[in-house]
């Protein structure tokens, strides 16, 4: 009764999902196993074969991805290094009346558009623009970070960090100030309480935030591209020109796969990493901090899916 | 807006189809005569292939409906063609040919759309997929206003399916307070790319106009086949050139230059007219239409296969090509119209830098059209592999 | 019992907050804090300032007037973009929250087998880079309106809402589901013991309860929705044109001061509907926490 009343009220999501995303990214697959007959046509499926896979892992290919993974991989750390003491001065250190404030100020740059933002990065970081002007006169040298890998972090952080906050900001929140005082009544310095009581409790939205922020990432490079030029090519770029410039709609799909099955690999291997960190941490807990378990079984197999916030 | 009658001449048993047709919403403003044909073909899958011209002079529709490149249409031109006319106008952008044509390819005639405005290498490929319907030029008199240099190039010699509405060249621009020699051709483009420019030189994000740049400067045709050619292309390019590349922008009178990121960059002329003119520093820089070999792009005005609105769109068409409205278009957007005899007149209205906008017909003589052919994929890929060597 | 009971206990105490002390540590996270939300709103500031300007190129500071903002008035094609922009965002967000906030219940509260499948679809759905979405959308579309003659998919604004909704449901059901498994059901069982029908309790317990995290679900889907590019330039139709799609169009001719303006006009309405939207809520007898919790689904 239970799960029949489950699976209907996810019905709707399910029938959407599966109506305009399944269906349509079938099609996708299908492309990848086809070819592109002639200069003029975009993909053809009366001969299938693994073809464009083999054209697809070239040295040009990893290179590209080489280079997206040090981007992905660095701006999802760097958007949790600055992003962490953001989410946990927010849920945590200001006054509960500005809360309300400061979320939604984290919310509001997102609400430009994004090319309009880049194009402020450009002309703020431009050689010949104001701060490169205050560094001249100070005699640092004219500012040149613009088509610099720096650049591309720069702007790839900058439109990442509201999506690593705010689940952030939701997971310190939970956790609420009773745990964290109950473990100062007990003796725990500051840090000890972060390790050992906040940082347990939300795993669950920590793991959200990287998420949200490392796999868009991945497929991203308009930001790259306008802040970083040369130096920001990333493997969305190749599949885009696939579709577009090439007009090889089979090649691009082949692309576009091999992508997301890098991106999953890549969050598995990274999710295991992150497992294995944990045991030992969670070997010392010996507070379980989940709610009471209730007698139902209902409880227990949402657990092993709860890896995935 | 009058509401101009519609009067449809058809077959006897074409008319409870034709009427239950309009009485639906969604189907106004139908052509006269062959536009009950249209309503039949457009509703069989598979699109008809492009037939006799659908529009025959009649009378104008309410509405009209363009497909365009964004920012591309001076809204003057537009109100004052509306006040004039009649049809209420409305654009809908893309932002790559490819794109358009992948829309039109799927909307299968039904897109919708009035006027398409394709660069002319596609204009072959569409015709040849059947998504440009041929133009009735009796009913765009103004047709002899162009000059006849932009008239019947290789995608269209007899203006089947295409008007010019505008074109543009390549070329480059440079710093003179680093680069302080004299550069003219795409060798010295390429020399100083690895020299002076080190590092800070940008080329066009455009697969064949990337490759261009080497056989321009090589005197190979830009469209060449030929695997030994493409190979020496790849092996400069890749190996060569790739590591002194800064940026790929197609665009950088928007920004680069006003921001001088770069020292060197391909560009159109219409972009670095634009950046000069606004520009704080004008005479830091320098505009060069390199030679001995660039290439001519041109986008046009074609009607797609299943258009609503032909009249409106033969009309409209024809309104643009009056030299009052081509100078006005000119000025916004910054590229030759191909409407003759209009450099005095943009000289008197105070236009600047003419010499970006209008060529000498030597110069002209050095511009070799495109073409969309065989080396497509491998182009492509040498494209892919200097973007990929550069951003190591 | 007694972990919710003494949750309850000690949440309402902490409304009264203990005076913090001022150390140094407090003080460095006081800095950062506000060190980044300038780095946040440095370009945004820009744009703005870029918008007072009234030469032919964005980038390009000539003179100071106010002539840039006319252009969403006078500019009938800009207008449409944000409208249609604004528009789809809200049916968007409102379609993404609807059935992603079912969905999420239903992972939270009656879970079983089929939770798993479905999570690795929403995975699936966040995995998929937009231009795979886009290419895969457009001829499926192209088939259920055309082919097969159902016409609401010719509709633009039904088209874009149906691309941007893909990622936002998965977000939704995400958040919704997160926030219910943190709370216990003990209160939807009470509300059972005390002879409410099924319907109700969903409607007086559950919702209310995953009401905060829904609230996050819209905005977020909002947001993401009215940036969304690459889905929206291949499958909008004649007509509808959103605004990132236009902008991307305008940056070949040179992007002009108008879109500054624009984006400016726009950031001011965010406000002001953010600060309506809170007024409302301290008038329903939130307290401002709680309004923190409910922009942030916590």
């Amino acid at each position: 009764m239970r799960k029949k009343a489950g699976i209907a009220l996810a019905f709707p999501a399910w029938a959407w999902l599966l109506f305009f995303f399944v269906i349509p990214v079938g099609y996708v697959v299908w492309f990848s196993f086809g070819y592109k007959p002639g200069i003029f046509g975009t993909h053809a499926n009366d001969v299938l074969s693994f073809d464009r896979y083999v054209e697809v892992l070239t040295p040009t290919f990893f290179a590209t991805f080489q280079n997206t993974l040090w981007i992905g991989i660095l701006g999802t750390l760097a958007c949790l290094a600055i992003g962490a003491p953001v989410a946990y001065w927010m849920a945590v250190k200001a006054p509960p009346s500005k809360r309300g404030l400061l979320v939604a100020l984290v919310m509001v740059p997102f609400w430009t558009n994004f090319l309009v933002r880049t194009i402020g990065w450009q002309i703020i970081l431009a050689p010949n623009g104001w701060v490169s002007g205050v560094m001249q006169t100070l005699g640092l040298g004219p500012l040149d970070i613009l088509y610099t890998r720096q650049a591309v972090l720069l702007g790839v952080i900058y439109n990442y960090l509201p999506l690593m906050i705010l689940p952030l900001f939701v997971a310190f929140d939970r956790v609420g100030p009773a745990l964290r005082e109950a473990s100062k009544d007990l003796g725990a310095g500051r840090w000890t309480t972060f390790l050992r009581v906040t940082l347990p409790i939300s795993r669950p939205g920590v793991l959200a935030g990287v998420l949200l922020v490392f796999i868009p990432l991945m497929g991203d490079y308009i930001t790259a591209t306008i802040l970083g030029g040369a130096k920001g090519n990333m493997i969305g770029q190749m599949v885009a020109t696939q579709f577009q410039t090439a007009q090889n709609w089979a090649l691009g799909s082949a692309m576009a796969i091999m992508l997301i099955l890098i991106v999953l690999l890549t969050t598995a291997v990274g999710l295991g990493i992150v497992w294995l960190v944990g045991v030992p941490m969670r070997l010392r807990n010996r507070v379980v901090l989940d709610p009471v378990p209730a007698v139902t079984a209902a409880t227990a197999p949402a657990s092993p899916a709860g890896g995935a916030a | 807006m009058p509401e101009s009658p519609i009067r449809i001449l058809a077959s006897s048993d074409a008319v409870p189809t034709i009427r239950r047709e309009l009485s639906r919403r969604g189907f106004l403003g139908i052509a006269a005569a062959a536009g009950a044909a249209a309503i039949l073909t457009a509703c069989s899958p598979g699109g008809g292939t492009s037939a006799a011209p659908k529009a025959t002079g009649g009378a104008l529709e309410s509405k009209l409906s363009i497909y365009t490149w964004g920012d591309y249409d001076s809204p003057d031109v537009i109100d004052a063609f509306t006040k004039e006319q009649g049809p209420t106008v409305e654009l809908s952008s893309f932002n790559s040919n490819e794109e358009m044509i992948a829309k039109l390819t799927a909307a299968k005639g039904t897109g919708g759309y009035d006027i398409v405005v394709p660069t002319g290498v596609y204009i072959q490929q569409m015709v040849q997929n059947g998504l440009l319907q041929k133009l009735n030029l009796d009913l765009i008199p103004n047709f002899k206003n162009l000059d006849s240099a932009f008239v019947g190039r290789a995608w269209d010699p007899d203006n089947e399916y295409s008007i010019c509405k505008d074109w543009g060249t390549t070329g480059f621009v440079y710093d003179k307070t680093v680069i302080s020699r004299e550069l003219a051709t795409w060798s010295d483009f390429l020399d100083a790319a690895q020299n002076e420019a080190s590092g800070k030189t940008s080329m066009l994000d455009d697969a064949s106009e990337l490759t261009g740049a080497y056989f321009w400067a090589n005197g190979i045709p830009w469209t060449t086949t030929d695997e030994g050619d493409l190979d020496a292309a790849e092996d400069f390019l890749v190996n060569t050139l790739a590591p002194h590349l800064e940026a790929f922008d197609s665009y950088p009178g928007g920004g680069a230059i006003q921001q001088a990121s770069h020292v060197l960059m391909q560009a159109y002329n219409g972009d670095v007219r634009l950046a000069l003119m606004e520009t704080s520093e004008p005479d830091r820089w320098q505009w060069v239409l390199a030679g001995p070999k660039t290439e001519i792009w041109m986008d046009n005005w074609s009607i797609p296969t299943g258009a609503p609105h032909p009249e409106a769109a033969h009309a409209f068409i024809n309104y643009v090509l009056d030299p009052a409205a081509s100078l006005q278009e000119l000025d916004y957007i910054g590229y030759h119209t191909g409407v003759a005899n209009i450099e005095q007149a943009a000289a008197d209205a105070g236009l600047e830098l003419l010499d970006m906008v209008f060529f000498t017909p030597e110069q002209l003589a050095t511009m070799e059209e495109g073409e969309v052919n065989d080396s497509l994929a491998r182009v492509v890929d040498i494209y892919n592999k200097v973007k990929a060597a550069a951003g190591a | 019992m007694t972990a919710t009971d003494t949750r309850t206990i000690l949440s309402a105490k902490s409304t009264v907050t203990p005076r913090a002390k001022r150390n140094r540590g407090d003080l460095g996270f006081t800095i950062w804090g506000i060190a980044v939300l300038v780095f946040l709103f440095l370009p945004i500031a820009v744009v703005v300032v870029y918008s007072f300007n009234v030469g032919r190129l964005l980038t390009s500071f000539t003179q100071f007037g106010f002539d840039s903002f006319a252009a969403i008035v006078s500019n009938e094609v800009i207008r449409s973009a944000v409208l249609i922009s604004v528009q789809t965002g809200f049916l968007a967000a409102l379609l993404a929250s609807v059935l992603g906030t079912l969905a999420g219940i239903a992972m939270a509260r009656h879970p079983g087998k089929w939770v798993w499948w479905f999570l690795v679809l929403l995975l699936l759905v966040s995995v998929t880079p937009e231009i795979v979405d886009a290419v895969a959308l457009l001829p499926w579309l192209v088939t259920l309106g055309q082919d097969w003659g159902i016409g609401f998919f010719n509709d633009g604004i039904f088209r874009l809402v149906i691309g941007h909704s893909l990622f936002s449901i998965a977000v939704v059901s995400y958040l919704v589901r997160a926030r219910l498994i943190g709370l216990d059901a003990q209160l939807e069982e009470a509300s059972a013991d005390l002879y409410a029908p099924p319907l109700t309790t969903f409607r007086r317990v559950t919702l209310p309860l995953a009401m905060p995290a829904v609230l996050a679900g819209f905005l977020l889907s909002f947001t993401l929705s009215l940036d969304n590019t690459v889905i929206a330039a291949f499958i909008s139709v004649a007509g509808s044109t959103p605004w990132p799609v236009y902008i991307l169009g305008a940056v070949r001719t040179g992007l002009r001061p108008e879109i500054a303006a624009v984006s400016t006009i726009m950031l001011l309405l965010t406000l002001v509907a953010l600060a309506v939207v809170a007024l409302v809520l301290k008038r329903a007898g939130d307290s401002a926490a709680d309004i923190a919790r409910t922009m942030a689904g916590g």
